[in-house]
């Protein structure tokens, strides 16, 4: 009975597996089957013959890479500025005792109670009236705004597991408070801000609307819109090549997923627990 | 000149008041424990002496030196807390020269003397682990390294020993009083363990509610306990308090309580007639032979010798008293008991109520008499 209760279990859980990785998998086999094999019937599951000319054109033929710096920029200014942000803000909520410190922790989870839609005209009128329209710093601003409150609810989770007297005895033991911040806190926070900012890149990385709202000049398009506009027109779409970058846009995620993964499941668990 | 000052010090968060109207002078190189059940101001004591919460008035002093406004680092001060707070991240080493990096002792230097407080505190072997892979015990011997790696004025301990067995525990406890003896320094003790406290300390500050009830070298908080909330409070098995009336009696002031008259000896200036209570330790009550007679409640044998409980007349006050072992008593049986009259305590009503007795008291040191005639 419980053996049949197993395989049950097995075979579901792959079937989970399955349909989630085989998108993944065609994603890849496409983009590198030549266009003759493209719209071949019945399919080939397996591509007869492996290109990389997709992959060629999209390097130097396209402001692919432009707008792959685009995104880099974009997403590293982001997290560091949410980062930054979030671990000051999770310090002082955690740590200082003033009126209305947990009302204003619950305060800016508000933003995630509107949807973007809302918020994006205002955001937009108001970075024209700054007269930073159109540009990346623009786009950091607004995704800073959007990941900032879960940013600083992960870390002040992180931030209140941190025992409050090792920071007291690292002030005995005559450390400034920014001494004692730098030297007990940080360290201890690392995990924290490590899956804090892997949340933060992956958001800013993957974000469509608003740098579609935002953003309408190359010079500051970042990946998402950038290989839409590109690659897809009214009238054709460019498979091949539009796989291709997906499978490109997709690499730094995965690297960083595979190095930092265990931090991000634990942060995750640690939201979860105390938040 | 005192080394460690309180003036009218007092720490209130809104409206609750931790501190309050904390005088208390420190001599040099004394071991003062500061005792008291949970919530009643220690550990806020001892913050505000490190520097880590301030007073919300008075003013405090080190050496002489007002403290009141400078920050822990600039005080001269070393702590051990209660949950030791060994920095995770560092290893034994690293914990221990912590204070020394902090406050510019240059590299070379903080190695052998590093190596110097894990000899005396047997930490060699452990040097290069990290705190999370030691025994409490162990940790506990960190957490003290670090404090003494630096040779500060004063030394502050936050109940050190209560995370430890009681066998550890016992060992420690020998262990501070040595370090202390050698090291010569002035340290502020925090515990709720009276036998700590009894057994460590040079002088006893015992603290009820943010308030000290009194500050007095052991022997005399044990023998001439200052109210009734001390007298309760110090002792194992704890003081008899009998409320009743003090009234004159035939052959001088004399306490009444049902079923009990007992003649007290002589009385602070100015004591009036009226409620009181009376204070009787468990071995100024004698068994098997008295005026008096009870009903036996319980026996508890420890060995040595056996705490006995028993109610006077119909109703009476419940007394516990200790008597050598070997007494045949059973529960519910009569037995006939003599109370130490010279020895009691008495104070006045209330649960803080003041020592009555007269200034040296006759009951510390009084041979054990007849309880006298009801
Ligand atoms: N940061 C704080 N905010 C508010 N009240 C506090 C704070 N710290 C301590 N208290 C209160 O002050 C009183 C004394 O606390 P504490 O000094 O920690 O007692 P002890 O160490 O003797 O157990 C307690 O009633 C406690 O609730
Ligand atoms: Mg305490």
């Amino acid at each position: 009975m419980t053996a049949i209760r197993r395989v049950l279990f097995n075979l579901f859980a792959w079937t989970v597996v399955l349909a989630v990785a085989f998108p993944l998998f065609w994603m890849i086999v496409t983009s590198v089957k030549p266009q003759s094999e493209l719209f071949r019937r019945p399919p080939t599951f397996l591509p007869e013959t492996v290109t990389f000319e997709h992959y060629w054109t999209l390097l130097t033929r396209t402001g692919f890479l432009d707008y792959f710096r685009n995104s880099v920029i974009l997403s590293v200014a982001t997290t560091l500025t949410v980062v930054a942000i979030a671990t000051l803000g999770a310090y002082s909520l955690v740590r200082f005792r003033y009126r209305g410190r947990e009302s204003l922790a619950f305060l800016v989870l508000f933003t995630y109670l509107l949807p973007s839609v809302v918020l994006i005209i205002p955001l937009y009128l108001m970075l024209v009236t700054l007269g930073v329209s159109n540009t990346i710093f623009s786009l950091v601003i607004a995704y800073t705004t959007f990941a900032l409150p879960y940013a600083l609810w992960l870390l002040r989770s992180f931030m209140a597991g941190i025992p409050e007297d090792l920071e007291s005895a690292a002030l005995v033991d005559g450390a400034s408070r920014m001494g004692a911040f730098r030297d007990i806190i940080l360290p201890q926070l690392l995990p924290g801000i490590i899956s804090t900012a892997l949340f933060t890149f992956i958001l800013s990385w993957n974000e469509y609307l608003y740098a579609l709202v935002l953003v309408n000049s190359d010079a500051a398009r970042p990946l998402t819109t950038g290989v839409m506009s590109m690659l897809i027109s009214a009238f054709n779409i460019e498979w091949s090549l539009l796989m291709a970058a997906s499978v490109m846009m997709s690499v730094p995620l995965i690297v960083a997923f595979a190095f930092l993964q265990s931090y991000l499941t634990s942060g995750f668990g640690a939201g979860g627990v105390k938040g | 000149m005192a080394d460690v000052e309180f003036r009218k010090v007092r720490k209130a968060w809104g409206a609750v008041v931790a501190v309050d109207d904390l005088d208390l002078a420190i001599e040099a190189g004394e071991f003062v424990s500061l005792l008291g059940p949970s919530g009643c101001g220690k550990t806020t004591t001892l913050r505000m002496l490190a520097g880590l919460d301030f007073p919300s008035a008075g003013e405090i002093l080190i050496g002489g030196r007002r403290v009141n406004d400078l920050p822990p680092a600039q005080r001269d001060i070393a702590m051990v807390f209660q949950s030791y707070a060994l920095y995770p991240h560092m290893t034994v080493a690293e914990n221990i020269a912590y204070p020394l990096k902090k406050r510019g002792v240059p590299r070379g230097e903080r190695g052998p003397r590093v190596a110097k407080v894990a000899e005396m505190l047997q930490l060699g072997p452990l040097l290069d682990r990290r705190p999370r892979q030691l025994s409490g015990g162990q940790q506990q011997r960190v957490a003290l390294g670090r404090a003494l790696v630096r040779d500060p004025r004063v030394f502050l301990l936050d109940e050190p020993l209560s995370n430890l067995d009681a066998k550890l525990r016992g060992h420690m406890r020998a262990e501070l009083v040595e370090l202390h003896r050698r090291l010569g320094r002035t340290m502020v003790y925090v515990t709720h363990d009276q036998l700590e406290a009894m057994t460590m300390s040079d002088r006893i500050a015992i603290l009820e509610g943010g308030r000290l009830q009194q500050f007095a070298p052991p022997q005399a908080v044990y023998a001439a306990p200052a109210n009734r909330f001390v007298a309760g409070f110090i002792g194992t098995p704890s003081m008899n308090l009998i409320d009743g009336e003090l009234a004159a009696g035939p052959a001088g002031p004399e306490f009444r309580a049902p079923g009990l008259a007992l003649a007290v000896g002589p009385l602070a200036a100015g004591t009036q007639p009226g409620p009181a209570c009376l204070g009787l330790r468990p071995e100024h009550l004698s068994f098997g032979t008295g005026p008096l007679a009870g009903t036996v409640q319980l026996v508890e044998e420890t060995g040595h010798e056996a705490i006995i409980a028993v109610t006077l007349g119909e109703g009476g006050p419940r007394l516990v008293g200790r008597s050598p072992a070997g007494l045949a008593l059973r529960v519910g049986g009569q037995v006939r008991l003599a109370l130490n009259g010279p020895a009691a305590h008495l104070f006045a009503p209330g649960p803080t109520g003041r020592r009555l007795n007269a200034p040296s008291p006759s009951g510390a040191v009084a041979a054990a008499a007849a309880g006298d005639q009801p």
